[in-house]
């Protein structure tokens, strides 16, 4: 008879191992071009996906069984540097917050990863949606457990690049290209700032461990034992990367872009999880946001405004799917706002409700006709103009510059692109003449070789 | 390409009103007319150019489109490797295409017949010059022959080369001036030292150097492509394709909410006022932001304000700013609707056509588009010019395209003669005796029969294999069942007859149906059943056209509750309503701040909704619809009969009067012959398809009611043809209905194979008996046919029993994750009009139209097939078009993959985030598509059918300029006459053998691919065994 610790961290193992053995078996085969069946790969995923589920549900209810709340597992000590004081392990936590999150992860990937067996049936790129839906399930099960920020970092990078390319998935398309392209660089943004948060954390800390700073209390009762101002650094570090990951102000313009992709991949990622995956950072994270007020105030604010936004923009976006990544948005800008508030409870339920509901809607999307064909004739009559509370109070002008607001989407591409790419572009653009001008002077002669070179023509002829 | 015109062709004063109506109305032909999805109509996707024959028209569109006119090249060659078409098809419709020029010398290397033989049997490889100077210098390509010359071949023309090498040698000819710099000093002697394998290669040398020097000599290598003298100014197809993408991508969303139908929660200000007032008003608005090239745009608006301009004076403006003269103008227009057809093609249909939708466009709404296009583009332009110095990219596209109007390089020109070489077995020597006029009149030759030409004689091959096919079963089948006939002695009365549309899909349930009862007969009508209505079902909102699309009905019928079960149904409608304006706030509430946070709390609750309908879509839909039976109408019967004047959409007037019912009941027995012998128990069985997660669900249904079910119309059918009021004046007509014979509506579900029936509790209970027993017949017919549909889906498995796949067809109509329901007409390639008798027992596989027409109750001037044909040669050769397109090119005709389509502003489909609206089919419904014309045989003869073609310009267009295929059989001598060139040739069968099967489940066992025609016995009817015992 194993012990319980014995069970628990076997059973620990299996979560995180089942996802990533999946992610060796499709990519392994993709690489050795030894092409799968569809049957083939989605038993793969499906067995995946339910051994790392069952153990995930066994350890919650041993967990509730023997009223523990607090669960490490720790794989080996791979770097130590005492000088430095820095640590590298792999480290999963089980607790009142990962367990639950992991298992909504688990449960709507195990449904979207059943829904796209049919829907992606006969599609060229089956094995390659399958293959980044098991790098996307074994990311978001290893930020979901993540007991070190650098482990979380590691499973918010597999969540970021399966994302990207499965937006881009329809490759052979210039936009979906641009808006993965788009969705990626906003992920590295977010990452840059995850990643300066870490190391800033390690500097005060000497190690990434969650445990180590949140002191001995469990989740989400843990405090923070640094002082105000470090928090408010570290804590904005990361409330930007959560911004990025969960398309808040003013990061929201990649959302409705990220939208490129085939339907259930849409639904899974950015409807309901990916989406969710800022938040769920600042809830990990959540002893150093109570440890500055100032920090609450910003995750408030900035929460409220998401949420204001996204809800102006989803009622003027005309199609569907738009639609619902805004009313995401709203969501997980209320469900921050509720962590800054400290109703860490409230959040996660918020956020597992609003996960399912939001996969289901997206989902359904393509119904959409039929739905409205339905509703009006069960109604009996055009559906009714949906009361406009909000538009109601407003003077016309005003109105009207809200409705341009939401329209524009905030505006938000529009800055990001004129205030933060252009002025970077120009600086590069500038840099190069310099060393174009220098090296040619050098040279005393043109010294680009490439300026000379054809581009290749990718499409041969269409028509010859 | 728009040029600049020299200022004398500038017309002074700015282009009227009218003018510019003209051009738009004229430009609209061009934009898709699929209206908003929710009525989608098969059409052929090319109408506009109807009035130019098939092939002209292809190329049209790939001119103006940019869609492919046929599958390629690479495409219809696997097909030749699969067997799909034979050499023997290839070579006589070369034959054909040819005629008199076939045998026409080309240099002296044979017949222009063998030159293009040659180029389509060999693949002929165009490569970049790049590629191609590595492909000789390192490929391989003067090592090895092409994989395709066979190695006797090889041997052959290295042994010619070597034989006239050595008499060259010895004649010392002085003109091959390449061969002392091949053999690199070598001497006679030396040389027949040399290993096979160098000769091999000596040989492709020196046919590669003869191809140079021979191309070089010629002098057609002049020929350019492209004006060089464009001007200055005119933008570059790079700068065009940039300002595009910005003028796109910005007026996509604002197209998507101009048109919104009611989506978005707060609709558009100022929408009602049209477009352009529309667009300034959200643009006029001060501090916004704008992207950096639409930084002018305010000024702009505020001059069209100023000057209250409309539409038109802004469109004026923007043509005489363009300084074009009026041709280019015309021109002008065209193109910027073109630039996003999808969306400009909405605009007009809601604009012009749709009112019954919640919100239709205003007028003017098109100029209105126009206008705003114009100033964009112009604004657009304006940017990137002035950038493009800068930007790196924009220099590189540049480049690129300037490299594609460069003519073709000698070596590129040569290498194709150096393939046709190897193809055709010509010696470097021979080559190398070619003066100059030779070498450019073989150079025209091979220019001349060009890809696109190639795929079009591919096309042809295509067809004529099926046709030959087609036509020899016909022939064959149909004396078949005249011989059959002969020994049969007397004709019984069938037990019942069954009238389903002539829609493919019921090709195979017929079949199955007469499989399994050898005394049932059945007939096909177009599935409106001469029934034109604007309907309204018991629980539904509002009225529907079930009609063909070119028909406006007149009379309304509405669907009502049982007189008696008024009260019970007044409960219902009260739930239903409850239910809806629940699931409406729902819907709504669920996308805003604060009814997303509570829906978002008890989410949750989706989880079993979601799980449930992914994992167990079956039972889910089970219990769905045991909850649904709770509100849905109780019996009801439709209110058909007018007690007030003249058809309108009031209560007591609708409905039809006994005449109108009679005229109705008349046309459709008269179209399909049955005129006597009614059997006790007729059914008329409309149509329509049941799906889920599907926004083209309405392309499944009847394409003769508007993409709606026609289940209402055979109810409706049925109730007039059982009223004795009717029957006693369709008997004027000479049509005596017996008074115990009854006529049941029903409704086939063609994507889970379900029949349901209407009023049954009014069959007098003597036809009980017969009813239930029909009844089990149809059930074991619709299994059948379930069977023989699922080998079609990959996802089940071979060998499913009939039980077994009608419960996979289920399954599949209430999946969420089916992207493909059922494949609709995909397949589709003939249509027969005619009887019964000769086609029955024909395995079909699901390919054909049957549209029933008796020539016997015909007049001489063939009245009756006349008003068939104007329905089904538009109507099928539609369909068969828009399959035809969609499938040769799915991303430029088609809708592309359904994968991430995107429903915009409730009206259409847009793929991803933002794109044109998407007509036409999607990749998923054509996938297993044959994109062949169709072939119509109809049972008439030609002089009826030159009449019929000379009449009617609608089918006039189609037949003469080939966009379908027609032949003539007569019955009694089966005897095939085809449509060529305009007359009626005999066709002469070519394989006497029809094989013959036990039934067609025999057929559809082991085979996904498309099956060969066969006989069926089984449906051979064993009527003379019966009469025998």
């Amino acid at each position: 008879m194993m012990d319980l610790d014995g069970m628990f961290y076997w059973f620990g193992l299996v979560v995180v191992a089942a996802p990533c053995g999946l992610v060796a078996v499709l990519g392994f085969s993709a690489l050795v071009n030894l092409p799968l069946s569809e049957t083939t790969i989605s038993r793969l995923t499906q067995s995946a996906v339910l051994m790392s589920l069952l153990p995930a549900i066994g350890i919650l209810l041993l967990m509730i069984a023997t009223g523990r709340r607090y669960v490490p597992i720790e794989f080996g000590d791979w770097a130590s540097i005492p000088e430095v004081h820095f640590h590298f392990r792999w480290k999963f936590i089980f607790d009142r917050l990962s367990v639950p999150f992991a298992i909504l992860a688990l449960v709507l990937c195990g449904v979207v990863g059943s829904f796209t067996r049919r829907y992606l049936h006969r599609e060229e790129g089956y094995h390659r949606f399958f293959l980044l839906y098991s790098l996307f399930v074994a990311g978001i099960t290893i930020s979901a457990l993540a007991g070190t920020i650098e482990t979380l970092f590691f499973g918010w990078e597999l969540v970021g690049l399966s994302s990207a390319l499965l937006v881009a998935y329809f490759h052979e398309r210039e936009h979906p290209v641009r808006n993965g392209q788009r969705v990626w660089s906003v992920y590295r943004l977010a990452d840059a700032s995850f990643l300066l948060g870490a190391l800033l954390m390690h500097h005060l800390t000497g190690e990434g461990d969650f445990g180590s700073f949140v002191g001995q209390g469990t989740w989400p009762d843990g405090s923070a034992a640094i002082s105000s101002l470090n928090a408010l650094q570290i804590g904005l570090l990361f409330l930007l990367a959560a911004a990025g990951k969960s398309a808040l102000v003013p990061f929201s313009g990649w959302l409705p872009r990220a939208m490129e992709g085939p339907t259930p991949s849409s639904a899974v990622f950015y409807g309901s999880l990916s989406v969710h995956l800022g938040a769920y950072l600042l809830l990990r994270v959540n002893p150093i946001l109570e440890a500055s007020w100032q920090l609450q105030i910003a995750v408030v604010a900035l929460g409220l405004i998401s949420a204001l936004f996204g809800s102006i923009m989803s009622r003027v976006q005309s199609d569907v799917k738009s639609s619902l990544a805004y009313a995401s948005l709203t969501q997980v800008g209320i469900i921050v706002a509720e962590i800054g508030f400290g109703f860490y409870y409230l959040a996660l339920i918020h956020i597992m409700g609003h996960a399912c509901l939001r996969t289901l809607q997206l989902l359904r999307a393509p119904t959409l006709l039929s739905d409205y064909h339905e509703m009006e004739n069960a109604i009996g009559m055009r559906l009714p103009d949906s009361k406009d509370r909000m538009a109601g109070l407003l003077p016309i002008g005003l109105k009207r510059w809200w409705y341009r607001f939401g329209y524009e989407r905030g505006y938000m591409d529009l800055i990001l692109d004129s205030w933060i790419v252009e002025p970077f572009k120009l600086v590069f653009q500038w840099a190069d003449r310099q060393e174009r001008r220098w090296t040619d002077w050098l040279s005393r002669e043109p010294s680009r070789e490439s300026d000379a070179i054809e581009p290749h023509r990718e499409s041969a002829e269409r028509v010859a | 390409m728009i040029t600049v015109q020299s200022n004398v062709d500038i017309p002074e004063h700015s282009v009227d009103r009218r003018t510019i109506d003209r051009w738009l109305l004229h430009a609209t032909h061009f934009l898709p007319s699929q209206g908003p999805i929710k009525v989608f109509v098969h059409h052929n996707t090319l109408h506009a150019f109807e009035d130019l024959s098939f092939d002209e028209g292809v190329l049209e569109g790939l001119r103006i489109y940019n869609s492919q006119p046929y599958f390629s090249e690479d495409r219809f060659r696997k097909e030749m490797q699969t067997g799909r078409i034979r050499l023997k098809d290839l070579e006589q419709v070369l034959l054909d295409d040819l005629g008199n020029e076939a045998d026409r010398l080309v240099a002296s290397f044979g017949t222009r017949y063998q030159l293009r033989l040659a180029m389509m049997q060999y693949p002929l490889r165009t490569l970049p010059d790049r590629e191609l100077t590595w492909l000789i210098a390192e490929g391989g390509a003067l090592q090895e022959f092409f994989c395709e010359v066979e190695s006797e071949d090889i041997r052959s023309i290295v042994e010619k080369t070597r034989n006239d090498l050595s008499d060259a040698e010895k004649a010392s000819h002085e003109r091959i001036s390449i061969l002392p710099k091949l053999l690199n000093g070598s001497s006679v002697s030396t040389l027949e030292a040399w290993p096979e394998a160098k000769w091999k290669s000596f040989t492709l040398e020196y046919l590669w150097a003869a191809c140079k020097q021979g191309v070089q000599s010629s002098d057609s290598r002049t020929i350019h492509n492209g004006d060089a003298q464009t001007p200055l100014d005119t933008p570059t197809p790079a700068e065009q394709r940039e300002a595009n993408r910005l003028v796109n991508d910005f007026l996509i969303r604002f197209c998507g909410c101009y048109l919104d139908q009611g989506f978005a929660t707060w609709p558009m200000p100022d929408r009602e006022h049209g477009f352009l007032n529309a667009f300034c008003s959200l643009y006029g608005s001060r501090m916004a932001m704008l992207p950096g090239w639409l930084k002018q745009l305010p000024t702009e608006i505020v001059r069209i304000r100023s000057a209250n301009q409309d539409a038109y004076e802004v469109v004026q403006e923007e043509l005489k700013r363009s300084q074009l003269d009026s041709h280019a103008c015309e021109e002008l227009v065209k193109r910027k609707l073109l630039a996003l057809r999808g969306w400009a093609g909405m605009i007009w249909q809601m604009e012009t056509s749709a009112p019954w939708t919640p919100k239709p466009a205003p007028a003017g709404s098109l100029v209105g588009y126009l206008a705003v296009r114009m100033i964009l583009d112009r604004l657009a332009m304006e940017t990137i010019q002035s950038q493009s110095q800068r930007s790196t990219g924009l220099w590189q596209a540049k480049r690129l395209d300037s490299q594609s109007h460069a003519g073709r390089s000698i070596e590129s020109r040569a290498f194709t003669i150096f393939q046709i070489a190897q193809f055709r077995k010509w010696t470097p020597s021979s080559l190398v005796t070619l003066n100059a006029a030779e070498w450019t009149q073989l150079l025209k030759e091979v220019d001349e029969f060009s890809s696109l030409q190639r795929r079009r004689v591919f096309q042809l091959a295509y067809e004529r294999r099926y046709r030959v096919q087609a036509l020899d079963a016909v022939a064959v089948h149909s004396r078949k069942r005249r011989e059959k006939r002969l020994l049969r002695s007397s004709s019984t009365l069938p037990k019942f007859q069954v009238i389903t549309c002539i829609d493919d899909r019921e090709e195979s349930f017929r079949r199955h149906l007469e499989e399994v009862e050898s005394r049932c007969e059945t007939f096909g009508a177009a599935g409106f059943f001469a029934v034109v209505m604007y309907y309204r079902g018991a629980a539904e909102a509002h009225f529907r056209p079930l009609c063909p699309i070119n028909i406006v009905p007149k009379h309304y019928v509405c669907e009502e509750p049982a007189f008696s079960a008024e009260m019970e149904s007044d409960k219902r409608s009260q739930r239903r309503k409850l239910i809806g304006r629940v699931s409406h706030q729902v819907h709504s509430g669920s996308r805003t701040f604060l009814g997303g946070m509570l829906t978002g709390l008890f989410g949750t609750l989706a989880t079993f909704p979601l799980v449930a309908r992914v994992l167990a879509p079956h039972i889910t839909s089970r219990i769905r619809d045991s909850i649904g039976g709770l509100v849905r109408p109780p019996a009801t019967e439709l209110h058909l009969e007018r007690v007030g004047n003249g058809p309108g959409p009031e209560w007591d007037s609708q409905g039809y009067s006994t005449e109108e019912m009679a005229g109705i009941v008349v046309r459709i027995l008269q179209d399909i012959g049955l005129v006597k012998d009614f059997s006790p128990i007729i059914l008329f069985l409309g149509h329509g398809s049941s799906s889920l997660n599907n926004p083209h669900e309405s392309a499944y249904n009847c394409g003769a009611c508007s993409g709606g079910r026609g289940g209402p119309n055979a109810r409706a059918f049925a109730s007039m043809a059982n009223d004795s009021r009717v029957r006693e004046l369709v008997a004027h007509a000479g049509i005596h209905i017996p008074e115990d014979v009854r006529f049941i509506g029903g409704f086939h579900n063609t994507c889970n194979d379900r029949v349901d029936y209407y009023d049954l509790d009014r069959l007098p209970w003597p036809l009980r008996a017969l009813f239930r027993d029909i009844q089990v017949r149809i059930d074991d017919a619709r299994a059948r046919n379930a069977q023989e549909r699922v080998r079609r889906f990959e996802s089940a498995r071979f060998g499913l029993t009939p039980s077994e796949a009608l419960k996979h067809v289920e399954e599949r109509s209430e999946d969420l994750s089916q992207a493909r329901p059922e494949y609709n007409h995909a397949t589709n390639a003939l249509c027969f009009v005619g009887e019964r008798e000769w086609s029955c027992g024909l395995f079909l596989d699901r390919r054909a139209f049957l549209a029933s027409y008796d020539p016997k109750i015909d007049d001489e001037n063939g009245k009756i097939v006349e008003r068939i044909l104007q329905a089904a040669i538009p109507v099928c050769g539609g369909i068969n078009l828009e399959y035809y397109f969609s499938t040769v090119d799915p991303e430029g005709y088609g809708c592309g993959s359904k994968l991430p389509h995107n429903i915009a502003s409730l009206a259409g489909v847009m793929t991803g985030a933002a794109s044109d609206l998407r007509p036409g089919l999607s990749a998923q419904m054509v996938e297993i598509h044959e994109p062949l014309r169709i072939l119509f045989v109809v049972q008439t003869t030609p002089q009826i059918m030159q009449r019929i073609v000379k009449a009617n310009p609608a089918i006039r267009s189609l037949v003469e300029g080939d966009w379908v295929q027609l032949a003539l059989i007569d019955v009694a001598t089966s005897q095939i006459m085809l449509y060529l060139k305009g007359e009626f040739v005999p066709y002469h069968v070519q394989n006497n053998s029809l094989p013959e099967v036990g039934a067609s489940s025999e057929m559809v066992q082991s085979e996904r691919g498309h099956l060969p025609f066969a006989t069926i016995r089984e449906a051979f009817g064993d009527a003379t065994s019966e009469v025998q015992s």
